[in-house]
Parts: C-alpha cells; sequence; structure tokens
C-alpha cells in the first residue's frame, strides 16, 4: 500500500484561470438543502461536488458516496479580497517595487551582484537540477554582506528613497493587519493593489526568489474562491434527523451571502459607502475563511458561541491535520490492556490473553510451499482458526461454517489467509511514553488464560513499566518484511546493551540481587538435598562438585548459571570478583555485575556469548536468586529502626553542631561581614550559605549511621547491596529529616514575614525554615510536619513540570536529528545528502560495542 | 581507517538511524534530571546553570549564557609565582567605583557628589584614589577635584540641569570601571594541588583578556558558545557544545556515550553556523516543506513555500511517513532488484 511514483511535490499558488479550470460548477446560491432536504443546484452541496448521502450518484463522475472522491467548485467574487496569509509577502514586493514603474528597487549593479546566486534558483524549473530549493530572500540578503535576512533585504529596499529606474520618489507604505495597506495614508482598495502586484515583471520577481511559473503575484488577491468538495466538508445527520453542516460550508455560506449582496448593491447603484461597508465585510469573512485566529481580526462564531475551526485550524498544531492524522495514523491489528508480571516468563515473551490471541490476525501468504499449512487453519471449527481469507482480488471474505468448505478447496498461491495469533508469532509490544527505541520490542507470544498482558519483571526496565494500573500497546507485523526485521532486530534478547552509553538495560533487580549477594558469600553452604532442588529449579541435573564435608557451596551453585569456559574479573561494592573457566573462583556477586549498576558480566556474557545465553544466564540468575531469597527469608521490622541511645547522642550533637554553624553566619550576616556570591545580593548570599550547611546535617548523620548499622538490620543490607532503598531512607528514619527545599531555597512563604504563626517574625532560625530534627520514627513535630508538606508539594509539582519541559526537549531533538542515518561510507548524512560527520562518532563504531572494539572489557 | 576490517563487527551497520538514537540518548535522562535552576554547592565562587536548564540552553543556542564564566590558565613561567598571578588578577576583574566605596553624599540641587572611598578595598584591588579621580575626570559632564586619599568631590557642569540629569550622571559614575574588563564580575585565583594558579571568573569576554600578558592563549575556556565561535572559530564552538553537554549529563550521574553528544554538536555546527535545535534553527531550516510543517508553524511553511515555488523531494523520514511510504532509513536503505526470470527456477519443496 506504497504511493509509489512520488517523486516530488512542488508548493504553487493557484490562479483564477486555474481555479475556474479545477472547478466543475460555479456556485451562485448561498444555501445547502432545500425544504425537501435535497441538494440546492448551485448550492454548497450541489450534487456535481461530489455526494455523501448513500443513494445518490455524483452528477460529474456517477460514482456513489464510496467511490467518488468529490470535485472543486469556485465562487466568482465580485470584488477582489486579499488573501490574508499572503498580506506579509505582498507587503514585501510593495515595499521591494516602484510605486510608478513597478520595478524592483535595486539598481543595474547590485542585481549583477546577486546574479550567481539567483542562477542555481532559476535553474530549479528542472526538478532534478534543483540542488538548491530554498533559496529565498534569506539567501540573497547574504548577498549584502548580512547573515540575517528577509528584514534586512526590506530595509534595505525600504530606504530607497528614489526609483532607480524612473527616479519617481517613493511613498510611504503601511501595512494595518491583516488585510489593509495605505499608501502615503491612503487606504488601497484590493483592486489597486492587484494592478500594481501584476506589473511587476517575471525577472524582478526572479531577482527576489519567486518563481514566476508557480505564482505571480497578483494571484494572492482572490477573484475567484476555490470551493473544495463536500466530502471535505461532509454534514452529519443529527439523531433527530436535523442536519448539522461543517464549519467550512457555514463559513462558505455567509462569503457566498455578502458576495451576493454586495454583486445586488453595485447593480442596484448603491452609495459607494455601503458597497466599501459590504466590501470589507466580505474581506473579514474570506479571512476567517483561511484562518480563523488571524491576529487583529475578531474570531468568527458558530451560533453556539464556539469558535469556528477553519482551514488553518484544520491543518494546525498538535491536532491538526499533519501532527494528528498524517504523522501519526490508527493501526489494525494491534491491542492494549493492562499489564502485569509474570516470572515464569522469558524476558523475551509477552502472555497474551486468550480473548486477544483470538481476535488478532497474523497473514499466512500462500504459496505452493504452505497451500497444506494454511488450509489447515480453514478447516480447523475451533482455536485456531483462519479468520478470513483474502482473495486474489483483494476482496476479504470472512471465514465461516458456511463457506469454510468453498474456500478450502478454493485456496491458492496468491492468497493471503489471515489466521488466529498462537504461540511463538511475534508482535511488538510497546509503553508509551516511547522515549528510547528499548520503548517497541518484538515479543513472542505465549497465549495465557486472564485479561492482561504479562511480561517479565527485568524487562519493565527499558520500558519503564511498572505493574501499578500501567497499560501496554501491542501490534502484529502484517508484512514479511516486518516480520524479519522483528524478529533479526528488534527482540529484547538482542536490545540487552544500551545505545546510550553500552550498559546493559535488561538485568535482574531488588530480591534477585539480594538474593545473589546472600547465595555468594563465602560461608554459604547447602546440604545435597537443597541443592539438588534449588539446581532443579533452573533445569540443571548435574550436581557441582561437592566440598569435602560433603556440602556444596553457594558459589558452586551460583557457577552453574555461567557459561562454560568463562572469564572474568569484576568489581563490586565488596571488593573483586574473580570467575575462572565457567567457575565463581572468588568474591561476590552485587548489582554492579548483574543489576543497574553496570551490569558488567551481562555485559561480558552478552558480547562473548551472544543473546541467547546471555538472556538465559540472566532469567536463570533471577530464579535462584529468588530461591536464595525465600530460603533465607528477607523481611524488615521497627527493629531495623530503633536506635541505640549512643547514636541518639550522636544526633543530638549533630544537631547542635549544625546549628551553631548556622548561627554562626546568621551573626556574620547581622554584623554585615558576609562577602557576597557574585551575582547574588547579600541575603541570597546568606540563604545559600546557611542552606549548604544545613544541608550538612544529612551527611553528616549518614557517616555515623554507617559506622554503627551491621548487615544483620536487613533494611541495611538492602540499602547496602543497592537491592532496594538507600542511605538516605535510614537517615531520615533513624536520624532526623533535615532540611527542607522549595524551589531550591529554603520555606519562606506563610504569614507575614514567618512561615507559621508560631515563630518569631522575620526569623531566620533552622527551626523556622524548613529544618527537621526528627526522624520518621520519633514523629514530626506539628511545624515540622508542615514543613514538610510544603517541600513534598513542592517536589511533586516540578516533576510534574520537569515532564514537560524535557518532553519538549526530547521531541524538538529527534525533530532536528530524525533524518541522520549513517551512509555506506560510515559518514553521517542528512536526508538531502548533507554530510553531518566525516565518520560516526569519529571510529565508526557502534555504540553497544565500542567497549569490546578498545579493548576496555 | 574505520572502514578498516579491525572493526568488524564492532562497526555502525550502515544506514542506521543514529541521529534518532542520538536525540533519544540525551532526551531519555532528561526525563530524569531535576529542574532546579542551579544548585550550586554553596561555596564555590562561580555560579553556573546546571541540569535540563544548562541542556536547553546550549541547544536553544542562546547568544548569551545565563552564567557565562571563564577559566585562564597562566604561561609556563608564571603559574606558580603568586605575584605575578595576582598581577593578572588585578588587570582582569572589573572594579567599578561603587565597589571601593563605603558612602556617598550627593546633592542634587548644586549638582555635587562627594565619594567616599574604602581603604580597605582600594588596597585589596591594589588603586589608589588617584586612579580612581584620573579615571572620572575623562568624563566630560563632570568636574572632578580630589580632596584627600579618601575623598573625591564632582560637580556636574552638563547643559541643562535638571535633577534627573544630574541624577543620571550620578548613577553612572557609581556604575563606571576603573580597572578590568568589561563583563568579568568577579575573578577568583584558584591553586591547584601542584601548585600552579588558575583565575577562574565570572562573566566572559576571550578578546580582552587574550591581549592580557601572561595569560596562556592556548587554553583559554569559556562557556560562552558564540563568543568561542567569534574568537576561535566554528571547530571550537562544535567542541565546546559537545563538552559542555558532555560536562552537564556527567555531573547529573548519568553516562551518555559521546558519539551521541558530538552528533548533537555537529548537528547545531556541521553548516559552519551555530543553528539552535528546534523551530528557529535545524529543525526549523529543513529543506523539505512537509518536516517543517509538521514540526511547528504549519500555515506559515505551506504559505512560503508556495510564493517561493518550493520542491519538496520526499526524501526525509517525516515526509515519507507522511505520505505512506517507507522511510529510507535503517533497513529502508536497502533497494533490492530481482530478476523475474530467476525466480521462475526456483521449484517448491514439500513442507515435512
Amino acid at each position: 500500500m506504497q504511493a509509489e511514483g512520488i517523486e516530488y511535490i512542488k508548493f504553487t499558488t493557484l490562479s483564477p484561470e486555474r481555479i475556474k479550470r479545477m472547478s466543475v460548477a460555479k456556485l451562485i446560491v448561498p444555501d445547502t438543502y432545500n425544504e425537501d432536504g435535497y441538494p440546492i443546484d448551485g448550492g454548497l452541496v450541489d450534487q456535481r461536488l461530489g455526494v455523501i448521502d448513500p443513494g445518490l450518484k455524483c452528477k460529474t463522475c456517477g460514482g456513489r458516496a464510496k467511490t467518488c472522491p468529490g470535485h472543486f467548485g469556485h465562487i466568482e467574487l465580485v470584488r477582489p479580497v486579499i488573501h490574508p496569509e499572503f498580506s506579509k509577502t505582498i507587503y514585501l514586493l510593495l515595499q521591494s517595487t516602484c510605486f510608478q514603474c513597478h520595478r524592483l528597487l535595486l539598481t543595474e549593479a547590485q542585481v549583477q551582484e546577486i546574479q550567481p546566486v539567483i542562477k542555481t534558483f532559476v535553474s530549479a524549473e528542472e526538478p532534478e537540477e534543483a540542488a538548491v530549493t530554498t533559496v529565498d530572500i534569506t539567501t540573497l540578503a547574504s548577498v549584502f554582506g548580512e547573515q540575517d535576512s528577509r528584514a534586512i533585504l526590506i530595509k534595505k529596499l525600504k530606504s530607497v528613497k528614489k526609483c532607480p529606474h524612473c527616479t519617481t520618489p517613493q511613498p510611504k507604505l503601511k501595512l494595518e493587519r491583516p488585510t489593509f495597506f495605505y499608501v502615503d495614508g491612503n487606504k488601497q482598495k484590493p483592486d489597486e493593489i492587484r494592478d500594481w502586484l501584476s506589473k511587476i515583471p517575471d525577472s524582478d520577481l526572479k531577482l527576489i526568489g519567486i518563481d514566476a511559473t508557480a505564482t505571480r503575484p497578483e494571484w494572492f488577491i482572490l477573484t475567484t474562491l476555490l470551493v473544495p468538495p463536500v466530502n471535505v466538508r461532509p454534514s452529519i445527520t443529527l439523531e433527530s434527523g436535523e442536519r448539522s453542516e461543517d464549519d467550512l460550508t457555514h463559513k462558505l455560506v455567509d462569503i457566498m451571502r455578502i458576495n451576493q449582496r454586495l454583486e445586488q448593491d453595485i447593480d442596484a447603484g448603491a452609495p459607494q459607502i455601503i458597497i466599501d461597508d459590504l466590501w470589507e465585510l466580505l474581506q473579514y469573512q474570506v479571512t476567517t475563511y483561511f484562518n480563523n485566529e488571524t491576529p487583529g481580526v475578531p474570531v468568527a462564531r458558530h451560533r453556539s458561541t464556539r469558535p469556528l475551526k477553519t482551514l488553518a485550524q484544520r491543518l494546525k498544531g498538535k491536532e491538526g491535520r499533519l501532527r494528528y492524522n498524517l504523522s501519526g495514523k490508527r493501526v489494525n491489528f494491534s491491542a492494549r490492556t493492562v499489564i502485569s508480571s509474570d516470572a515464569s516468563l522469558t524476558v523475551n515473551q509477552v502472555g497474551i490473553p486468550s480473548r486477544i490471541a483470538e481476535n488478532l490476525t497474523v497473514p499466512i501468504y500462500v504459496a505452493l510451499w504452505n497451500v497444506d499449512y494454511a488450509r489447515k487453519y480453514i478447516d480447523s471449527k475451533a482455536y485456531p482458526t483462519a479468520i478470513n481469507v483474502i482473495m486474489k482480488d483483494g476482496i476479504r471474505k470472512r471465514v465461516s461454517d458456511v463457506n469454510r468448505e468453498e474456500l478450502s478447496k478454493g485456496l491458492a498461491p496468491g492468497m493471503i489467509v489471515e489466521r488466529q495469533l498462537v504461540d511463538g508469532d511475534l508482535a511488538l509490544f510497546n509503553r508509551q511514553p516511547t522515549l528510547h527505541r528499548m520503548s517497541i520490542m518484538a515479543h513472542t507470544v505465549k497465549v495465557l488464560p486472564g485479561r492482561t498482558m504479562r511480561l517479565h519483571v527485568s524487562v519493565a526496565m527499558p520500558y519503564n513499566a511498572d505493574f501499578d494500573g500501567d497499560e501496554m500497546n501491542l501490534h502484529i507485523p502484517q508484512s514479511l518484511e516486518a516480520m524479519a526485521e522483528a524478529r533479526y532486530l528488534m527482540q529484547p534478547k538482542d536490545q540487552v546493551l544500551s545505545a546510550r552509553d553500552g550498559r546493559p538495560i535488561l538485568f535482574t533487580e531488588e530480591d534477585e540481587i539480594i538474593g545473589a549477594y546472600l547465595l555468594t558469600q563465602d560461608n554459604i553452604k547447602f546440604a545435597k538435598d537443597d541443592a539438588c532442588r534449588m539446581l532443579a529449579g533452573i533445569d540443571v541435573y548435574e550436581l557441582p562438585k561437592a566440598s569435602k564435608d560433603g556440602t556444596y557451596t553457594g558459589k558452586s551453585l551460583f557457577s552453574k548459571t555461567l557459561p562454560k569456559g568463562l572469564n572474568f574479573e569484576g568489581k563490586t561494592a565488596d571488593g573483586k570478583t574473580t570467575i575462572k573457566n565457567g567457575e565463581l573462583v572468588d568474591g561476590v556477586v552485587d548489582e554492579k555485575m548483574i543489576g543497574g549498576g553496570g551490569g558488567t558480566l551481562i555485559a561480558k556474557i552478552f558480547d562473548e556469548y551472544g543473546s541467547d545465553i546471555c538472556m538465559h544466564f540472566l532469567l536463570n540468575v533471577a530464579k535462584l536468586s529468588l530461591m536464595m531469597t525465600a530460603k533465607v527469608g528477607m523481611t524488615v521490622s521497627v527493629r531495623d529502626y530503633y536506635n541505640s541511645d549512643a547514636i541518639l547522642k550522636e544526633r543530638t550533637k549533630i544537631v547542635n553542631e549544625v546549628e551553631s554553624k548556622a548561627n554562626d553566619i546568621l551573626q556574620k550576616y547581622k554584623n554585615n561581614q558576609l562577602e557576597r556570591l557574585p551575582g547574588y545580593t547579600r541575603k541570597e548570599t546568606f540563604e545559600l550559605i546557611v542552606m549548604a550547611q544545613l544541608e550538612e546535617a544529612r551527611h553528616l548523620a549518614e557517616n555515623v549511621l554507617k559506622k554503627s548499622l551491621t548487615v544483620e538490620n536487613r533494611a541495611f543490607l538492602m540499602a547496602k547491596v543497592r537491592a532496594r532503598g538507600n542511605i538516605l531512607n535510614f537517615v531520615q528514619t533513624n536520624m532526623l529529616l533535615g532540611q527542607q527545599s522549595i524551589r531550591g531555597r529554603r520555606p519562606s512563604r506563610g504569614y507575614t514575614g514567618r512561615i507559621l504563626p508560631y515563630f518569631k517574625r522575620s526569623s531566620k532560625l533552622p527551626a523556622a525554615k524548613g529544618f527537621i530534627k526528627s526522624s520518621f520514627f520519633d514523629g514530626l513535630q506539628p511545624t515540622e510536619f508542615y514543613m514538610h508538606a510544603m517541600g513534598a508539594r513542592d517536589s511533586a509539582m516540578t516533576k510534574s513540570l520537569v515532564t514537560a519541559v524535557s518532553g519538549y526537549l526530547q521531541r524538538r531533538l529527534v525533530n532536528a536529528m530524525q533524518d541522520f542515518y549513517v551512509g555506506k561510507d560510515l559518514s553521517v548524512r542528512d536526508a538531502s545528502g548533507g554530510l553531518v560527520q566525516t565518520i560516526y562518532g569519529g571510529d565508526g563504531l557502534d555504540p553497544t560495542r565500542v567497549r569490546i572494539a578498545k579493548g576496555t572489557m | 581507517m574505520a572502514k578498516d576490517e579491525a572493526h568488524g563487527i564492532n562497526g555502525v551497520t550502515p544506514g542506521e538511524a543514529v541521529g534518532v538514537v542520538a536525540a533519544q540518548s540525551i532526551g531519555e535522562p532528561g526525563t530524569q534530571m531535576v529542574l532546579k535552576a542551579f544548585h550550586s554547592a554553596g561555596i564555590s565562587s562561580v555560579i553556573t546553570t546546571k541540569g535540563l536548564p544548562r541542556i536547553i540552553e546550549i541547544v536553544d543556542a542562546r547568544k548569551k549564557p545565563k552564567f557565562p564564566i571563564m577559566e585562564i590558565r597562566l604561561e609556563k613561567g608564571i603559574e606558580k609565582n603568586y605575584a605575578k598571578v595576582r598581577e593578572i588578577w588585578r588587570k582582569i576583574e572589573e572594579v567599578k567605583v561603587s565597589n571601593v566605596i563605603t558612602n556617598f553624599d550627593e546633592d542634587l540641587k548644586s549638582g555635587t557628589l562627594i565619594l567616599h572611598l574604602d581603604k580597605e578595598k582600594l588596597s585589596f584591588y591594589e588603586i589608589t584614589g588617584k586612579t580612581v579621580a584620573s579615571r572620572l575626570s575623562k568624563r566630560e559632564d563632570l568636574s572632578v577635584e580630589q580632596m584627600d586619599s579618601e575623598t573625591i568631590k564632582m560637580k556636574y557642569k552638563g547643559k541643562g540641569r535638571t535633577a534627573h540629569m544630574v541624577r543620571t550622571a550620578f548613577v553612572n559614575v557609581l556604575g563606571s570601571a576603573i580597572v578590568g574588563i568589561k563583563g568579568i564580575i568577579k575573578a577568583t585565583v584558584q591553586q591547584a594541588e601542584d601548585g600552579t594558579y588558575t583565575i577562574t571568573t565570572s562573566g566572559s569576554n576571550l578578546e580582552e583578556v587574550m591581549k592580557i600578558d601572561g595569560v596562556d592563549k592556548w587554553h583559554l575556556y569559556s562557556n560562552d558558545i558564540f563568543e568561542v565561535m567569534r574568537v576561535y572559530g566554528i571547530d571550537a564552538a562544535r567542541n565546546l557544545i559537545a563538552h559542555e553537554l558532555d560536562e552537564v549529563i556527567k555531573e547529573e550521574g548519568f553516562t551518555v556515550s559521546f558519539r551521541h553528544i558530538a552528533l548533537v554538536a555537529d548537528a547545531m555546527t556541521h553548516t559552519g553556523n551555530i543553528k539552535s535545535i528546534g523551530r528557529h534553527g535545524v529543525a526549523g531550516q529543513k529543506e523539505s516543506v512537509f518536516a517543517r510543517a509538521a514540526y511547528e508553524e504549519t500555515v506559515k511553511h505551506f504559505t512560503n513555500a508556495s510564493v517561493f515555488g518550493e520542491i519538496d523531494h520526499l526524501k526525509g523520514v517525516a515526509e515519507n511517513i507522511l505520505i505512506g511510504k517507507q522511510i529510507g532509513l535503517g533497513t529502508g536503505i536497502i533497494r533490492l532488484t530481482v530478476k523475474k526470470d530467476d525466480l521462475k527456477k526456483v521449484k517448491p519443496k514439500k513442507e515435512d
């Protein structure tokens, strides 16, 4: 379904003659239907413009509602009217040309100077040679030695007081937005401007970049108005049987009505004032017909006071034709539902509810090879069965019990059978916002009972998904090319390494990390039966070598997940870890090796053993570690957050220290001894320094805690192994919450000079400015609670703001660079072949493989 | 070199949509960044924009950064000599009259202004009352008289002595520079571990700093992209854009391969001028009418295209999506032709 054969599209403006040639009907009646509900001849829904009611026949092509593409009509305007979108261009042309002789206000010498630039443009009539199609006034201005543009050229031409051709002094021009022009203060009628523009010679137009074969400037002033076919502005029939016309039809009726009145008045010889008023009204109607948001023009409204959606509004913006219907299209063969997790799937699979699988289809392109295979699906009466058969002529026939036999018999190469989705099919899985390419990946389908789509937890990371109600989309590729592309490029197992930094984006998390860490401790031992049970869980049925006492070490069990012959040395938070010949010899496994902190082991296995072995390693580690976690039991209790008196004393010390330091700064500030930071006032300087000092409290508390806590404290263990939580959580639950901030500063608003009435006015004390001494374990003081709530609200609001700002940044970046690709010579090119980089990245390496190529791994 | 076999399977695949990958690699961490305008450590003396706002500032190609800074290295031989470094420093930081006075008395009626200089500050900046007075005496609208080493008296002698004009002149006096380089609000001397001194400044003015003897002209650093382009050229500007983006991203704790960052920098500069990413730059100056119209300012691009008779060759990604054709990137870069006759020779095999 490709639009083959479109080589290029040229943009031009329509001449009145062209409009008349395009038109199939001159419209004269400013109305739509007569009393019988039948289209009026010469009205806005004239049957020559095409039909949208079923049952009627188009009077131009004879087609029915479905087959008639629609035809253009036209309105003859009694008086010419300015096209509002071109008024700026018109103004520019008036300024650039002589009032008398209508030549460009440039001397021959200047023209000679411009010629070389113009040549490239003029030859653009042959599209193949159109190397430079965008030469416009911008480029022209650069000839005058100026970088930026149009405004400078206009200035240049504007400053010309006398025409160099006929020496006429130039009048003062003024454009009153949107469509009124003044010459020396006298209002110009559109026909006068039309006269002026039509006398500018073609050769002069070329000089300012206008291609006269595409556009003559007098066409910017409309004498005939093209009327789009009814298909473009269909009317809707309401439930009550009433017809509701499209906004464009309404607007066209207005235009025709005024046009008709103007004609009558002119014929009746009405006074000039009345005619001029009507003329301006006609101008208004046409202006709003093109763009109902034209600045300086009152918005045209519907009877219900809703602003009319006219031509420009149809195209513009996020919900406009371009971005809503052309850049983004609706698709079939897709599904969307809530997601949930499933640990028994592989990262490469997606669980599909059977109801969805029954409705989605995969095409079988029937050939001599697979007629029998395709026929099986048609013959099958229950799932999996064929839903449709697409005949050679493209007609889609639904398979039913009535025609099943007939279709089965008639099946021949060249037909397409659409069968239901089955296990093993590939489907594209996506979660919005689609921020990077791992947000759409191809998963193998596994049909499951239930109503949610299921995925492995480890693959939730690239999608940035969780299971608190997230929904995701599923698409079934419909062409063989798409299927192949999905299979070879888009599967999660092949997307382990992120193109952003070459690090794994598929890794183990939380319970799995803590399990792996505990499993690989030096003193972990398993009895034979335990070891057997654990290994059976990952489908390994041979035991590792036993220790002398007949037990099996955790390390040896972990080694069973490693590919054979692997040699690896990695850093962990605990030190060094060595893997020799597929055996974990020394050290522990933690988040740095198999989690988000680098995932060095995952990267190594992916690089050396490929995607399949890497995926199995990941799944096996996850399973084995989860068994370990379950066996050990990971639980936290209030005890973990209980502090000894010694620690509480430390806390008091910290608080006192920080507060006294803050007090010192305050004294300095009061005594005017504080040196101002550049760019800040004294007050701001004080706030910055004091805040930095108060924020220090958390760090001090952190150091104290780190010394006193042991891994016996499970919550601390989790934080230490970086499975879940961090030390800051501990500081805040055990020691103190610390300084709250609003927009990066200490809280400051509320009552006059204070946040709450419990403080002295203009108090700068820590507590009065959001410093919280209590911990979550103690509970917060009322004033502290209030400060905390303020800080929480602030961060909630900032977060929502960041998404908007960074979303727009992302859109801009992608839009600017989406055409860049690597050429066959490894250079980076843009859409028109322009050179961006001579060699991608300076070395021509794939970002996921830089480490290997550079030998840093 | 890059096509060398040494790179083998580690090389990029031709057709790879590296632009989108780079854009996503920078945009995606942006979602997780903080939107704090600046988080200075509080103690450091130079303040710069950090995080997402700085990325946007760079990518927008703003003419002047909100917080321009410079790092000035010194020539070999004097880099460890504090006295000499201080001498250079004195020439750099812009000292205004208001920086060296304790207070002033003004009489708008008679048009007199008496400045009381601050002794400590004068000695800190190593200037005398005389320098201040001689500097001010260059003004034509004032007569300057030095009372003693710490007092300077001035009288307004301009035409038309309204209170407003006198006041404006006096405000001007307070803001006028005595020594230093224009635009350098603050300069600090910093010592590295190996004993070498560098000067860090708030405010940037490469042209003037380069003129000072003893400044290492080959290792000047400024975060003002346009200034760097003016002084050192487009390649330096390109490197600066990449460097600055890299620093900001690193500081936020994200790892992004430098090639993505460099590609953004190249996208902004490969035409020889600095173009912003967005409506007024790269995206707004694309060749294709449709690509521009589908991005922003739809109507403007269509009407202008018709005036100039523009041709859209439908080569980019946006255009091909618009008309429903396969895009020319990635797997779409490959064109295959098959001889139809050869296809007939293929015999169907029975499926097992």
